[in-house]
């Protein structure tokens, strides 16, 4: 039996972790919910942006935040460029994979062409800072991808429910036909929509960039446990995707805390197949 | 870690390639190896998931070939190799394996690196009754193949052997360990080690505060870290692979915690050494670039050959390490095996380096013991300054360098 | 036709015979263990389309099935020593047995479908992979068969291989073609598209899924155990990643999932291409060159190969016959006159009553219809017409009371068991399945609801059908190619389809023009000539009028007035429900 500082310690870093899971989840559910295209190049889009911000470090000394100022607004044309393409070409739900996924490969092979396939590393002097609340430890930088999460979660959120842009993406979403009846120029919204959703990306790359090590195939690590988190999240709910992150970081870290850490899988998503089976309505 | 633009990297990559379509002028004023070139193929996984080490690999066997056409090739005709990629799947491998052989006819094969492609390509080799060299099997036992020879010094039994060592080094400090926590990823070969260590370490009379397996692939260590603070051991033992090894100590950091000694399987040797938190760690090598290794011949002019074409190809890690070192023995075990033996007739060149060892870049190797293996040589390094430094056994360290206690 | 048939699965078996011989030819091994990789590849893709293609259950999780199939090999073969072609079929089972225990669970939930299935099937994964990480089917070490022997098929092992890996992928095609062309085949295709209704019109969707996911599972296990051995060691990590799940998905998408044949396409388009570049220098630009030609194959053609060519063929061949079409006219029928009070009951409502969660749709409604008659049904929006019909087909459990079919009681039965008894409906708005053609959408309902002993038979009864409903020129149009009124036409022929002793009309008539509503009112009398009993709910009172024998009014969820026509429309109670209180003097 671990002790309550133990368990204590694993719920604070599983919810920070979940955090990261949840900012990672964010435009892959968004543009899965409201635009119908499940787009796995959204992780290589990420690692491109972890890359590039750890390029601007390296060699112009940026810190990553500015890095990531310069990231984002590239990363929004590339959007909105990539989104082209699939107005263009009409790309259904399930061609998207495809097509999404080629991208991933080509961004992937591009990335071990510049950076080759070794680890990359932004080392910084505030990598492993943290402060303590009671008998607790918060690190900095896991604590600032949740807030960031938890930010972006809740300003999509609002912005979907409250402006008429949201409203008129939501509306689009459920029946595009009518939406456009009422006027709503759906082109416009998404070409938006794709861009911030690349954004986020870029946002979520400055972060796995302080985080984590980068190497081209990481790209794929992710993807299983990120996909799991948008479905439970409900594909388009920002705020879901954030709340399901946390929920199974913290879940895994908890489990890890009690049982051989090797087991953790089987915990939290046998814990996730009682909630599907038992009763998913507020999913 | 310098700068490196995208177009220095590009322009490095092409000079890189460029290199290699010349190495068969090379010559270094001896006359040049003619005929026919002896063709020796092989595969490494250029992409995919283990393709981290890669660059390695390949910078390592080109060099040794550059090198072996610079002498007197084999049996005085140059070496090609030819080169594939695996893509990181066993299944790849395999069939890539057969593709050499039996439609590409090489004459020779040069085993891959990772414990799955090894053992795919190994058994094509079997089949086709062809001399099999390889360097980073880490569970010899998996290795029985008769014609197979490892050009690392495992040893037969490292999960006996190793932890010996480990325990040797760190009990002769000024806190000789009383506590063990032992972390491993579950992965084979690491398994394989933590195992034999959570033995030996009981032998020892040592108490194992904790045995904990976590998955290969974890991505979040807060909770096994807090485990591993709460326990807080004399000696912590990571069998690790990759990053593993700097995630672990990162959560542990964010602790507010610094554990004594503290030790690491298989960690990718560059960002350990430049982590902050990587201070005093120790780990597993069997090489580095340093006395007494540099005295040994010719293994100072691969030591800068390989750092000069790591910083051309832009790898973040540039000094010679054990995995380089691993395929550089390969590639001499290859060719003393050929021009020893006189024959390219693969029973012909095993049999003769079974009888007679070989001398590369680990020294006098012997193939006659269990499964092909001689004596071990595994060591222990440290990260001093940033800088990997062998410590233990002492004989290997270089002069002036102990290891650095808790 | 016959002859061309014939001719072509003569050339399918001379092909498949050579391909099985290859390995004799003495070819280089390794083309033996490249067309072994196709095949597993194709098998894989196909077994994923079986349930997730054909079904569009898409699941994440064929590396669970696959990996359940591996492991039992590694473990028996390596460890207990029994003989691999024995494991091969144990294999399969264990993965099959695997894919029923998750189906028997998931399969009852509707609210697990689309993408919540898809998680499901990704959670399975990272269990069964956890699982066996951590127990002694692997335990971390992974599985070694070095020491198992491949029986000799051929002179090489990889010969021999290849052999296994064929027959498998031939088996595997064999399965796909004929689930496709089945009656199960047929029945996947509707849950596809609409799942309830499917059930309704007599598809009995949980054990059709069930199968569906047995074979995919089983398919997937038996190619696991081949490809055990020929990959020589398992690690979970290699064996449960995200390449199979992933590919196949790939694979079946690029080739056009829902028809037998595009995983295949789709899994030597991709599986070839991961041999197009191997060579060292070019590994990292061929697989982007590689990845930017499966982008442009994609976008080209975004349904897939296989609809792509299935489209083409149909342009060219409707650009060449414009045969005329002849449309069966209704012959004029008698007026048959009410079934008299002695006539046996047809179907006998007791009490029935429904909530939804809070909200009462029905508060204990009994009526009796009469076998032959025509019942109207009417009563205010939101009065539980439309819930009662849903009632009596099973679309939704009874909260209360029974329902029974002549003496069977119905009301527990799932629906597409009281379709089978002999009950049909029409949808107020059609729900045509929308990617069955107009023939085959009522052909599915000969098929589950009527009697027609086969496909052929059933596409011979729908042709008539659709003629009688006067689709006749429109067999082969995709329901959105027909105007509403059409869609309407083709729910009428498909519950006819059914030949039901009680047919259930939902609002068949709103949006009709008065010439339509005269033919389709013409129609229903040639129905219940037939001797078929007639529910049908309306709000155009002409036809209620002109149609019923008697008219049941609902009103709250009660039945507020049941008797002829005419008298209900004078009764005070209905005129005050229609029209309010103050014209009910």
């Amino acid at each position: 039996m671990p002790s309550a500082v133990v368990i204590g310690q694993a719920l604070v870093s599983g919810l920070l972790a979940g955090g990261l899971y949840g900012l990672l989840a964010l435009g892959l559910s968004l543009s899965w919910g409201l635009l119908r295209l499940v787009n796995l190049g959204y992780f290589a889009i990420t690692f491109l942006g972890a890359y590039l911000v750890y390029q601007l470090h390296e060699s112009y000394g940026i810190a990553p935040w500015w890095a990531a100022m310069l990231v984002v607004p590239l990363f929004f044309c590339l959007g909105v460029a990539q989104h082209w393409v699939f107005l263009r070409f009409r790309v259904s739900e399930l061609a998207s994979l495809l097509v999404t996924f080629g991208l991933s490969v080509i961004v992937e092979s591009g990335i071990q062409l510049v950076w080759t396939a070794d680890y990359r590393r932004l080392e910084t002097h505030y990598a492993s800072a943290s402060f303590k609340i009671g008998p607790l430890y918060v690190p900095v930088l896991d604590l600032a991808a949740c807030l960031a999460a938890a930010a972006l979660a809740w300003a999509t959120w609002a912005w979907l429910r409250w402006t008429y842009v949201g409203k008129a993406l939501r509306a689009s979403a459920e029946d595009p036909d009518i939406a456009a009846a009422y006027g709503v120029d759906h082109k416009r919204l998404s070409y938006l929509l794709s861009g911030i959703c690349a954004g986020y990306a870029g946002v979520a790359g400055a972060f796995i960039a302080l985080i984590s090590t980068l190497a081209p195939s990481q790209i794929w690590a992710w993807l299983g446990v990120v996909f799991a988190v948008v479905i439970i999240g409900r594909v388009g709910n920002p705020v879901g995707a954030l709340v399901a992150g946390l929920l199974i970081g913290a879940s895994e870290s908890i489990a890890m805390a009690f049982l051989s850490p090797a087991w953790a899988p089987v915990v939290s998503f046998s814990a996730l197949i009682v909630l599907l089976l038992w009763q998913p309505d507020w999913l | 870690m310098g700068n490196f633009g995208r177009d220095a990297s590009r322009r490095h990559v092409l000079g890189g390639l460029a290199g290699m379509a010349a190495f068969g002028t090379a010559s270094g004023g001896r006359a040049a190896p003619s005929g026919q070139p002896v063709r020796v193929g092989g595969t490494l996984s250029l992409t995919g998931p283990l393709a981290q080490t890669a660059g390695i690999h390949k910078i390592a066997a080109e060099i040794s070939v550059e090198e072996i056409n610079a002498r007197d090739g084999f049996l005085g005709r140059p070496v090609e190799w030819i080169l594939l990629d695996d893509q990181s799947k066993p299944e790849v491998c395999r069939s890539l394996y057969e593709k050499l052989i039996t439609v590409d006819k090489v004459d020779l094969i040069m085993g891959p690196y990772a414990t799955s492609p090894i053992l795919a390509a190994m058994g094509v080799a079997q089949r086709y009754g062809k001399l099999f060299i390889q360097n980073s099997m880490g569970i010899p036992r998996l290795a029985n193949y008769e014609l197979q020879i490892p050009a690392t010094p495992f040893g037969s039994e490292p999960n006996k052997s190793y932890p010996k060592v480990v325990f040797d080094a760190v009990a002769g400090t000024k806190n000789p360990p009383k506590t063990v926590a032992i972390l491993t990823s579950k992965f084979p070969s690491a398994q394989f080690m933590a195992e034999g260590t959570r033995d030996v370490a009981k032998e020892r009379g040592l108490n194992v505060l904790m045995y904990l397996e976590y998955e290969f692939g974890a991505r979040d260590f807060g909770a096994i870290a807090a485990r591993v603070k709460d326990a807080n051991p004399d000696f912590l033992w990571v069998g690790s692979l990759g990053l593993e090894s700097n995630m672990l100590l990162e959560a542990l950091k964010k602790l507010d915690y610094v554990p004594k000694h503290h030790f690491h399987l298989y960690p990718a040797p560059g960002p350990l050494a430049m982590s902050p938190d990587g201070k005093n760690a120790l780990a597993s090598t069997f090489l580095e670039p340093d006395e007494p290794f540099l005295s040994r011949p010719g293994v100072k002019r691969l030591a800068d050959l390989y750092k000069d074409r790591a910083t051309r190809m832009n790898l973040p890690y540039k000094e010679l390490d054990a995995q380089a070192a691993g395929m550089f023995s390969q590639w001499q075990i290859l060719e003393q095996g050929v021009n020893g033996s006189k024959s390219l007739d693969d029973r012909t060149i095993a049999t003769w380096l079974k009888k007679n060892g070989a001398t590369t870049i680990y020294n006098k190797m012997r193939f006659d013991g269990p499964f092909n293996h001689g004596d071990p040589a595994q060591l222990v390094k440290q990260n001093q300054g940033n800088n990997w430094k062998v410590v233990w056994p002492k004989e290997f360290a270089a002069p002036g360098v102990s290891l650095v206690s808790p | 036709m016959r002859a061309q048939t014939g001719l072509a699965g003569a050339v399918a078996a001379a092909g498949a015979l050579g391909l099985a011989l290859l390995p004799m030819a003495g070819m280089p091994a390794f083309y033996d263990s490249f067309l072994y990789l196709v095949f597993f590849w194709i098998s894989l893709a196909t077994s994923w389309a079986i349930l997730s293609g054909f079904a569009g259950y898409f699941s994440f999780g064929h590396a669970a099935f696959f990996g359940a199939g591996m492991y039992t090999t590694a473990n028996l073969a390596a460890k207990h020593d029994v003989p691999l072609l024995a494991t091969i079929p144990l294999a399969g089972l264990v993965a099959a047995a695997l894919g029923v225990g998750i189906g028997a669970v998931v399969f009852r939930l509707k609210r697990l479908r689309g993408e919540l299935f898809a998680l499901l099937t990704l959670a399975v994964t990272f269990i069964v992979a956890t699982v066996i990480l951590n127990t002694p089917i692997d335990g971390g070490s992974g599985v070694f068969l070095s020491n198992v022997p491949v029986p000799k098929i051929v002179a090489s092992q990889s010969g021999s291989i290849y052999v296994l890996g064929f027959v498998l992928c031939a088996a595997t095609m064999v399965i796909a073609w004929w689930v496709a062309h089945s009656r199960l085949g047929m029945g996947l295709a509707a849950i596809h598209d609409d799942e309830d209704v499917a059930e309704t019109k007599g598809v009995p969707t949980f054990r059709y899924k069930l199968a569906a996911l047995a074979l995919s599972a089983g398919i997937a296990g038996a190619v696991g155990g081949v490809h055990a051995v020929y990959v020589g060691f398992l690690t979970v990590g290699d064996t449960f990643g995200i390449a199979v799940p992933l590919y196949v998905v790939l694979m079946s998408v690029l080739g056009g999932a829902r028809h037998w044949l595009g995983p295949a396409i789709g899994a030597i388009a991709i599986g070839t291409s991961l041999y197009a570049f191997t060579g060292g220098d070019m590994a990292m630009i061929g697989r982007a060159i590689v990845a930017f030609v499966l982008i442009v194959a994609i976008l080209v053609l975004p349904d897939g190969v296989v609809p792509a060519v299935q489209a083409w063929l149909k342009r060219r061949r409707g650009a060449i016959s414009t045969a005329p079409v002849v449309v069966a006219a209704v012959p004029p029928v008698p007026r048959m006159a009410a079934p008299d009070e002695n006539a046996p009951v047809a179907l006998t409502i007791r009490d029935v009553a429904k909530s939804f969660g809070g909200l009462q749709a029905l508060r204990g409604v009994t009526l009796d219809v009469r076998k032959g008659e025509i019942l109207g049904l009417v009563g205010p929006n939101g009065s539980g017409k439309t819930t009662l019909i849903n009632m009596i087909t099973g679309h939704f459990p009874l909260t209360s009371g029974t329902i029974a079919l002549g003496d069977a009681a119905i009301g527990a039965l799932p629906a597409h068991r009281i379709a089978r008894l002999g009950v049909a409906r029409t949808y107020q708005i059609p729900r045509p399945f929308a990617h069955l053609s107009a023939l085959d959408n009522v052909a599915l309902s000969a098929v589950f609801g009527g009697a027609a002993t086969s496909i052929a038979a059933a596409r011979a009864d729908a042709g008539c059908w659709l003629s009688f409903a006067g689709l006749g020129g429109k067999a082969a149009a995709l329901p959105a190619e027909l105007n509403l009124h059409e869609r309407k036409f083709l729910e009428f022929a498909r519950a006819l389809a059914a030949k039901p002793k009680l047919l259930l009309l939902d609002e068949v008539l709103s949006g009709l023009n008065p010439s339509e509503i005269d033919r389709a009112i013409e129609l229903i009398r040639g129905i219940r000539a037939e001797g078929t009993t007639i529910v049908f709910v309306e709000h155009l009172m002409r036809a209620v009028v002109e149609l019923s024998d008697r008219v049941a009014v609902l009103n709250e969820g009660t039945l507020l007035a049941l008797g002829a026509p005419r008298e209900i429309m004078r009764d005070p109670r209905v005129v005050s429900v229609y029209l309010g209180k103050d014209h009910a003097a």
